[in-house]
């Protein structure tokens, strides 16, 4: 449902010249999976999932998403995906309630069916309880859940996940998780960034570790090991990343 | 539009500076006046004289006009010592002729007033004693006034109007852009700062739907200013004109215009005005990446915005067609004229056309930003 060709995002940074964020990175994501994108801080995972959301434009490259392509179809990709970003992105001065109707309405629900996809996501991650509450008022912990069900209010094929457990407690985490693993099996397409190796084990079907904004390995845990002859994700990630006896040398010094 | 009006910086700008804020001040403006005026007023009775025998009737002239006298030696000093608003002084000058002199501060309000009132009494003398002497020779007083002048001020009715307005139309115009700036920044730079713009243009509405939506949420916060503005600017100077015994407050109160028509016209002509301010604030508002930062470019904003707005206040200002042309200015001039219920159907014509067209200039102008990612996302 998602493929990504040679895409490419570079940029223009005042003091620091042309940045290119993103380099020529292609992957596949199929229905009922889960993909990752493991990576360090400003490898480039989000502003690879921002392309994918239509939220900026390539600067070269595809990526083509449930059949429609992000630059010639942006609206009908939005149509397909909910996108979760990694700040949350919800209107404090509202309620859960008033933003899931919003956010139903935009993406042309009405009456009685908006009402009942309200219930039914409200429901789901168990925020019935602070539906009428303003976001400035919940914890971090019910703000991502709100945050959650807004990607999920229109039902949406494919879910882009920016960080989606960032910051949360460990029982808030494992809702979440949950949620993803279920909306896996439901067949629903999911790509996923995180820099959480323990969350992307869990999680992932499969993983590409991203670097400077190139992709250095794609495949399943079991391809992963078996390229790097490593055991955990960890040790998988740094080898990929070359900074394996960077670490070894940090370990022998403590 | 309704996360924008929970924000209190937006209710403030928008209801509470026309609702509350504006009637207060102008009460309060309108005592200040009324207080020191009659401060003034009771000062300027007594004055300080020096040399009355000099010219005799002086003394029965200044009290016949109600005025009180104390001899000082020094008038100048005083005056500047402010013990007296005024002081007179009748001299008789080398070729034999009289002069009464009248001293006075003129930067201080009870001076001035004193000084006026002497004046009067001493021109009412000055006729007195010419009309005295005339019956002594013989004469008609019928002499001294062949003929009265009468000024009749064919507009007597417009006076309410013309005073509102002179001054209502920029005080709206202005209020509607501090009205609107809260709103323009909270959907924009606003929505940086609180992280919600990348969720929102994720969502299934095109750029130059959300950038629209945005621009129309932003021209209700303008409108609704201005209506609110102008509903208690009316209702204030109606209650207060009725309060006070001042002549031009009770002129502003009686003949007021307030019928749905001059009102539905007046906010028929601030319409497309309120669509350009709108969509200008919100794209210069867009290069912000935070509230602050906005407040910061949109407020030379404004400032350039009071020039048009200072000219029309220039007296003798007329809506022409070539000036109804100029932005601001058209519109301000255009309700003066309203007001006065004698505008030019040309003037309000090209009035709403330029102002429609450089509202859709404007919403381009925002339309365009909103779709650049450089200035979106700007670090």
């Amino acid at each position: 449902m998602i493929q990504v060709r040679n895409l490419t995002k570079v940029f223009n940074v005042p003091k620091r010249g042309v940045v290119r964020a993103v380099d020529h990175v292609s992957f596949e994501v199929r229905a009922g999976e889960i993909f990752g994108l493991l990576g360090p801080n400003g490898a480039g995972k989000t502003t690879t999932l921002r392309i994918l959301a239509t939220v900026l434009q390539p600067t070269e490259g595809t990526a083509v998403l449930g059949g429609y392509d992000v630059v010639q179809q942006p609206e009908q990709v939005r149509r397909q995906i909910g996108f979760l970003s990694g700040d949350m992105g919800l209107y404090h001065r509202l309620t859960p309630r008033e933003i899931l109707t919003f956010f139903g309405k935009l993406n042309g629900f009405r009456g009685a069916e908006l009402k009942q996809r309200l219930s039914d996501v409200l429901a789901r991650l168990g925020i019935e309880n602070i539906a009428d509450v303003k976001v400035d008022k919940l914890s971090t912990g019910q703000r991502q859940r709100v945050a959650v069900a807004r990607t999920l209010v229109q039902d949406p094929p494919i879910l882009i996940l920016d960080e989606p457990a960032s910051g949360l407690d460990v029982p808030t985490a494992r809702v979440i998780e949950e949620y993803i693993l279920e909306a896996r099996n439901a067949g629903k397409c999911i790509i996923l960034s995180t820099h959480v190796m323990e969350e992307a084990e869990y999680l992932c079907d499969r993983i590409a570790v991203i670097h400077e904004g190139r992709i250095t390995a794609t495949g399943t845990m079991a391809e992963l090991r078996a390229a790097t002859g490593k055991e955990r994700l960890r040790e998988i990630f740094l080898c990929l990343l070359g900074l394996e006896s960077l670490e070894r040398k940090t370990s022998r010094a403590i | 539009m309704l996360d924008s009006v929970r924000d209190h910086r937006t209710l403030l700008s928008m209801v509470v500076v026309p609702l509350i804020a504006l009637p207060v001040l102008s009460l309060f403006v309108v005592k200040m006046v009324t207080v020191v005026e009659r401060r003034a007023g009771a000062k300027a009775q007594t004055i300080a004289i020096s040399g009355a025998e000099r010219l005799p009737g002086l003394l029965n002239a200044l009290a016949g006009a109600g005025l009180k006298f104390v001899p000082r030696e020094d008038l100048e000093a005083a005056i500047e010592s402010k013990e007296f608003a005024a002081g007179v002084e009748p001299v008789e000058l080398p070729d034999g002729r009289k002069e009464v002199r009248i001293y006075a501060d003129l930067t201080r309000q009870d001076s001035e007033m004193a000084a006026q009132r002497i004046r009067a009494a001493l021109d009412q003398f000055k006729e007195t004693n010419a009309r005295i002497r005339l019956r002594e020779m013989g004469v008609p007083d019928e002499v001294l006034t062949p003929f009265t002048v009468e000024r009749v001020n064919v507009a007597q009715k417009k006076m309410a109007g013309f005073m509102w307005g002179s001054v209502l139309g920029y005080v709206v115009v202005f209020l509607m852009s501090s009205g609107g700036m809260y709103a323009a920044i909270d959907l924009t730079a606003g929505e940086k700062e609180r992280r919600t713009l990348e969720i929102l243009l994720s969502a299934p509405a095109g750029r130059s739907e959300i950038i629209l939506a945005k621009i129309l949420a932003t021209t209700t916060a303008v409108f609704v200013t201005a209506f609110l503005t102008l509903a208690s600017l009316a209702v204030s100077f109606v209650y207060i004109g009725r309060q006070v015994a001042q002549p031009m407050l009770k002129a502003l109160s009686e003949g007021v215009p307030l019928d749905i028509g001059t009102l539905g016209l007046i906010l028929l002509a601030l319409l497309p005005t309120a669509v350009m301010i709108a969509s200008i604030m919100v794209a210069v508002a867009l290069f912000a990446k935070s509230y602050k930062e906005a407040v910061s470019y949109l407020t030379p904003v404004m400032i350039a915005a009071i020039f048009p707005l200072i000219a029309g206040l220039l007296p003798g200002t007329q809506l022409t067609p070539a000036l109804a042309l100029i932005p601001l200015f058209n519109v301000c001039q255009l309700m003066k004229e309203i007001f006065l219920g004698d505008y030019s159907r040309l003037s309000l014509v090209i009035t709403l056309v330029s102002n429609t067209v450089y509202a859709a200039a404007a919403y381009y102008f925002a339309v365009r930003v909103f779709k650049s990612e450089s200035v979106l996302f700007r670090t």
